[in-house]
Formats: C-alpha cells, sequence, structure tokens
C-alpha cells in the first residue's frame, strides 16, 4: 500500500485528491492549519473515527511555515508521494500580505524540499508541486504552454515561481523525483466562496430565492480556462506515476469570460438574465426587471492579468490526459449545490432559525 | 528604538550590505558626492563616514519599517544577500529569507512609510540560469538553476510589481560578476590573484584550480556601483543589466595574473579534478547596451588592469602581513 501525504488538505484540491487516492487505496495522511473554527468541512465526508479498523486517512496539525513540524511529520508518514498544495491561494489578497504569501507559497515549498533532503528521501519520495497559470500573468503568447515565458503580476504569482523554480532547481540538483503542474483555473461546488465562479454561482442561487438582492462583480471581460478540479487531481496523480519527472500545463483549452459564465449560471437558474449597457455602468436584470447584476471596481484587480488560455497538449499526448467535465457541467454541478445550500438557508431562516451569511 | 533624526540637507542614502565588496565602494562614492549615508548591519559597523549605522533585521518587518520610517533616505540600496557558490545549498530557506523576503519587506516599508524614497536592487545574472541566449539583456528569459538565481528572481520580480502596482521608483541592477582587490577571498579571481602573489613571494607553491575553460563576464565593482547610483537618478526607474559584454576564461585570468609577477601560469596551476566544472553550452555574458544608451554608463577599468591591480594589492598585502607577523598569510 502507497502513503501519500497532502500540504493543504483542507483546500479544494487537497479534498478532492484525498478522495482520489483513498480510491486508489492508498493511505492518505493530510495536513492543516489549526484555526479557531473548524476547517474541515471539504472532507469530513472521508474522515473516519480513528478508533475503527482499516482506517487509510489520517490527519496531522502543521503548517509548510514551519521547517520542523513539516520535518517531523515527514519522518513519522515516510510517504512514497507528497503533493504540496498548500499555499494562501488568493491573488488579490496576496497584495495585502505580500510577506505570509511568499512565507506559505514560495518558502513552503522550500521547506518540504528540504526535509525530503534531510531525512534522506529523495530516492523514496516523489514530490508534486501545485505550481500556476498566474505565473503566465501579461501572457507573452497564446495559448500558453510548458514553454511560454513566465511575467507574474503579482505578489501571488511571484511566490509561486520562486516554487516553480525552486522544485526544478531540486530535481537537477538532488536527482529528486519533482513536478510542477501548471495548473489553469479549476472549480468545483468546494471551491472558495471568495473566487467569482463560486461567489456567481452563490450569488445567483440566493438571488433566485430572494436571499440576496444583488451580484457585483470586477472585470466582467477577464478570460479564463476554467476546469473542474476532479479531473485537475487526476492528473496531479498521474504526473507522480511515470518514469521521468516533468511539469505539465493542466487545461482544457477552452476560454470562456466571466460573463459568459454568469449567463451560463443564470439560463441554469432560469433567471432570464440579458445584460444591459457598458463598462462600469454594464448591468445584468432578471425577468422581472430587476437589476441582479452590477459592476463593481472595488472588484477590479490591481495588475488585471486579462486572458489565460492553456494548450494541455504535452498532457493529452504524454499522460493521456483529457478533461472529462465540459463547462456546461462544471457550471451546473456548482449551481445545483450552491441552489441547495441557498433552500436550506432559506428554509431555516424561514422557520425561524439563524443560517450563516459568510459575507466577507 | 528612536534613531536620530539626521539634520542635514544633504541627500540621506540608505546601504543595506556595507561590509561587503559593493557596500564599501558604494558608501564612498556616495560619501564623495556628498549624501549622509545611513548604513545598516546585523553587528555594530565600524566603517569610517557612515553618519548613522542603524541596526537591522531583514527577517523583521517592524525594523525595516522604523528604519525608513525614521530616516526617509532620498535613495536606498539593497546590497545585503547571502552570496552565491558553493555555500548557497547549506541553507537555502535562509538565503529565500534575506536574498528573497526581505526585499518584499523593504519594498512594503518603502510603500508606506516612505514612498518617495528611491530604489535599487542588486540583482544578478544567476537570474537566468542556464541562459536561453547569449548575450543576455533585460529581456532575455529567466530561468535560475540555483537557491540563489530562484531568490534573485523573486527580488527582482516583486520590484516590478511594486513598480507596475504602486508607482514605486524602484529599479534592478542585474550585475555581472564584478570583482576588485575587496573580493572575497573565495572567488576565482581573487584566488588566482592571491595565488600569484603568493607564489611570487614564496609564500605557496602551486595553486588548484577547476575548469581553466570556464568563461565569466567580469567587471570592475568600482564601476558597477557607478551604475546603480545613476539608475536612481534617471526619470523613470526601470532594469539595466549591468555587465562588460566581454567573456574571458579562467586561463586567461591566470595568464595575466601570473604575467604581472613574471610568472608563467603553466609551471603553478594545478588543476583539482573534485573542483572541476564543466564548461556552460551557452555562457552568461550580458549585454549592457541600454544602460550605454539611457544612462551613458560604460565600465573605466578594463580585465587586465582589474587583475593587475588586485595583484597588486595581494602582494603589498602579503608583504605586509608577512613584515609585521613574520607569519605567512
Amino acid at each position: 500500500m502507497k502513503t501519500a501525504l497532502i500540504t493543504g488538505v483542507t483546500g479544494q484540491d487537497g479534498a478532492y485528491l484525498a478522495e482520489l487516492l483513498l480510491q486508489k487505496g492508498y493511505e492518505v495522511h493530510g495536513i492543516k492549519r489549526r484555526a479557531s473554527l473548524f476547517n474541515t468541512s471539504r472532507i469530513d465526508h472521508l474522515y473516519r473515527d480513528p478508533h475503527e479498523n482499516g482506517v487509510r486517512f489520517f490527519l496531522h496539525h502543521g503548517d509548510v511555515t514551519d521547517s520542523s513540524n513539516l520535518t517531523r511529520i515527514i519522518q513519522q508518514t515516510s510517504p512514497d508521494e507528497i503533493y504540496n498544495l498548500a499555499a494562501q491561494s488568493h491573488v488579490a489578497v496576496s497584495f495585502e500580505e505580500p510577506e505570509y504569501t511568499a512565507d506559505a507559497n514560495a518558502l513552503g515549498t522550500l521547506r518540504v524540499l528540504e526535509a525530503m533532503r534531510i531525512l534522506g528521501l529523495q530516492d523514496k519520495t516523489r514530490f508534486y508541486q501545485a505550481s500556476t497559470s498566474e505565473l503566465y500573468g501579461l501572457v507573452q503568447g497564446s495559448p500558453q504552454n510548458e514553454k511560454t515565458p513566465f511575467h507574474p503580476r503579482s505578489p501571488y504569482a511571484v511566490a509561486k515561481m520562486y516554487a516553480y523554480w525552486i522544485t526544478v532547481n531540486y530535481r537537477e540538483a538532488y536527482g529528486i523525483y519533482a513536478c510542477n503542474g501548471i495548473l489553469f483555473n479549476h472549480e468545483s461546488p468546494v471551491r472558495g466562496e471568495n473566487f467569482v465562479t463560486r461567489k456567481i454561482t452563490r450569488g445567483l442561487a440566493r438571488i433566485k430565492l430572494g436571499l440576496q438582492d444583488c451580484l457585483y462583480l470586477g472585470n466582467l471581460d477577464a478570460l479564463r480556462d476554467w476546469g473542474h478540479a476532479k479531473d485537475y487531481v487526476e492528473m496531479q496523480w498521474l504526473m507522480l506515476q511515470q518514469d521521468v519527472a516533468e511539469d505539465y500545463v493542466i487545461a482544457t483549452g477552452i476560454q470562456h469570460s466571466v460573463r459568459e459564465f454568469v449567463s451560463m449560471a443564470a439560463e441554469q437558474l432560469g433567471l432570464g438574465l440579458r445584460w444591459e449597457g457598458s463598462e462600469l455602468e454594464e448591468k445584468g436584470y432578471d425577468s422581472a426587471g430587476r437589476c441582479i447584476v452590477r459592476v463593481d471596481p472595488r472588484y477590479f484587480r490591481p495588475a488585471e492579468v486579462n486572458s489565460l488560455l492553456g494548450d494541455p497538449t504535452k498532457a493529452r499526448e504524454q499522460l493521456g490526459w483529457k478533461p472529462r467535465i465540459s463547462f456546461e457541467q462544471l457550471v451546473r454541478e456548482m449551481v445545483e449545490s450552491d441552489l441547495a445550500h441557498a433552500e436550506r438557508d432559506e428554509l431555516v431562516t424561514r422557520h425561524g432559525y439563524y443560517a450563516n451569511k459568510y459575507n466577507e | 528604538m528612536q534613531h536620530e533624526p539626521i539634520m542635514t540637507q544633504a541627500r540621506t542614502a540608505l546601504v543595506t550590505g556595507t561590509t561587503g565588496q559593493d557596500g564599501s565602494y558604494l558608501v564612498e562614492l556616495l560619501l564623495a558626492k556628498g549624501y549622509c549615508v545611513v548604513g545598516t548591519s546585523r553587528v555594530p559597523l565600524g566603517m569610517q563616514g557612515l553618519e548613522q549605522a542603524v541596526k537591522w533585521d531583514g527577517m523583521d518587518q517592524e525594523t525595516i519599517d522604523r528604519v525608513l520610517a525614521d530616516y526617509r533616505p532620498d535613495e536606498c540600496y539593497n546590497l545585503a544577500a547571502y552570496a552565491s557558490g558553493a555555500g548557497m545549498y547549506d541553507d537555502p530557506v535562509a538565503m529565500g529569507e534575506i536574498n528573497g523576503l526581505m526585499v518584499s519587506r523593504i519594498l512594503e516599508s518603502i510603500r508606506t512609510q516612505s514612498p518617495g524614497t528611491r530604489f535599487m536592487q542588486a540583482s544578478s545574472s544567476e537570474v537566468f540560469g542556464i541562459p536561453a541566449e547569449s548575450p543576455q539583456d533585460e529581456s532575455s528569459i529567466r530561468q535560475p538553476r540555483s537557491p540563489y538565481g530562484a531568490a534573485k528572481l523573486y527580488a527582482d520580480t516583486m520590484v516590478k510589481v511594486y513598480r507596475e502596482r504602486y508607482g514605486l521608483f524602484a529599479c534592478s541592477a542585474i550585475l555581472y560578476n564584478h570583482e576588485s582587490p575587496r573580493r572575497g577571498l573565495g572567488f576565482v579571481t581573487r584566488k588566482v590573484t592571491r595565488g600569484a602573489a603568493a607564489i611570487k613571494l614564496g609564500l605557496a607553491g602551486e595553486l588548484a584550480l577547476g575548469n581553466l575553460d570556464a568563461q565569466r563576464d567580469w567587471g570592475y565593482a568600482g564601476d558597477y556601483v557607478e551604475a546603480m547610483w545613476l539608475m536612481l537618478q534617471e526619470k523613470t526607474p526601470d532594469d539595466y543589466v549591468v555587465a562588460t559584454g566581454i567573456l574571458h576564461t579562467v586561463r586567461e585570468l591566470c595568464e595575466c595574473a601570473f604575467d604581472h609577477v613574471g610568472l608563467d601560469y603553466r609551471h603553478h596551476v594545478r588543476i583539482d579534478h573534485s573542483a572541476f566544472r564543466p564548461a556552460e553550452s551557452i555562457p552568461l555574458v550580458g549585454n549592457a547596451g541600454k544602460a550605454a544608451l539611457q544612462m551613458g554608463w560604460q565600465p573605466t577599468v578594463d580585465f587586465k588592469s582589474m587583475i593587475e591591480m588586485m595583484v597588486d594589492h595581494d602582494l603589498a598585502q602579503l608583504r605586509h602581513a608577512n613584515m609585521t607577523t613574520g607569519v605567512l598569510q
């Protein structure tokens, strides 16, 4: 039985990856940060009471900003594979917390690699680094593939670029099986609520049920290559099963605008959305003529990354990987999940109970 | 700790890494130009001429904030860093902290405490790693291949982000190898000039070196700090490659140094195969055309003069040490 260690196991990708690896028969260890609120909702369905027999999923308290903690957990679990998914993952927040972002995203990666080296695991343990399309930033060519030069534009992306190169460096200098997956945007019903896709599906579902009046968004023209996280974690696993460690772009190769995402979600909810006006005055109205989508410049990203489109040719040709879930299916899954949440909230509120609003 | 305010009309410059080779040349240059120079150090500084020496902890945002808030310098030069070379795999996390994250902290302090301060980051040709083309200029692809290069690339990309996003006057100097009599003894140029001088004085028998065919673009540190200063006098902030554009081999370096003391290097240099590193297929050599065109910067000390200056310095230093102590080296 193989053993895997996942940093960032409480995140979207961590949850899907843990599920995939458990299905494949792995023993899975995850590192989660101590927080005053429970932060395991995405993996609660995988958790089993440790008193049961045959438990293969274990959680450890830890943090990629803490070298000795990482070294101890890696020593105790002696994993065959490490998936480094832990990060401060929000681009806009990285402008407010550049130091913490670099500590977690850049040096955190190095700390894991150093722990592997110090423990003499360079021949045993394989390493996956969650890299990102944000490295391309102000894109130097389209679509972007493994050879496209990087031009990061945010503290988040610059820190991830450091992690990318340090991973390459440890592969070359120590012969560690270490790879970067350059992942384009990937979403799911458990995507963080403050990422644009989830903000849209959650907001429109709540508007549909009268829990919210209007959805405020930033740049509606921003173009992204959106895939489903479930497909992408499959690729993360595949990358560690090869003869030779290499870096891969993981993307769908299809681009949509934020506006298209909104339109598709609204259509699936039967809101009858129509757009009027342009730029800051662009507004979305429902069939009853209520304004339900507006532009708010506060959500414009500093140093905006306007267009990202990945070229997954290498992943397809070398690993036979193809995304299975279409854009339409992705949006539908997210809308249905958020509608169910909204229905629950509406129901309990109507009966006089309190429902969390989770406003930022 | 509250810092004493500086009562002066002179321009103020904050320099980190003043105890290093570049720091010493830059402080001299700034003092000669009439600046009030504030130097930072992890340990108490004894350098002559500094108006102020402040304690500095590159890991601590608060002490950096305090220094920037108290002095509000006109210019800030960040030269503090762990050096590249053999030791850089010993503590790569600390190298990432100082060569990388500290630069973020300084930028953040400038943004919040003293946004008028002009900032110069000492970057390195190591950001090119295995170069994709030769010579390299400001637009060449970065693919660093060491913890040092990755940290320096992190730093100079953050400089770009702060320039774009916040309009700071922040620049990086992408410096190729630069040498002087004050170069550390671990670097190959100084190893050779020191070796030639020691052999000449009968203090050593031979000099062990790695690959004599390795090539470098070596300039003079005194010229390079001039480029750093010029960058902060421009109208707009930008990044510049600072290099000579000329490659020399380690063999030429040996020839030049031993010739100067009237010896034939072939009789004194031994190849140490444990130190042998294969030559890069595409050499690291810089194109400083932009620095020449925009700022009128040119190197003033050529390779031969620089190596001879270093040999003369090592001869004098070894003679002096021998005279005062009677003990060699």
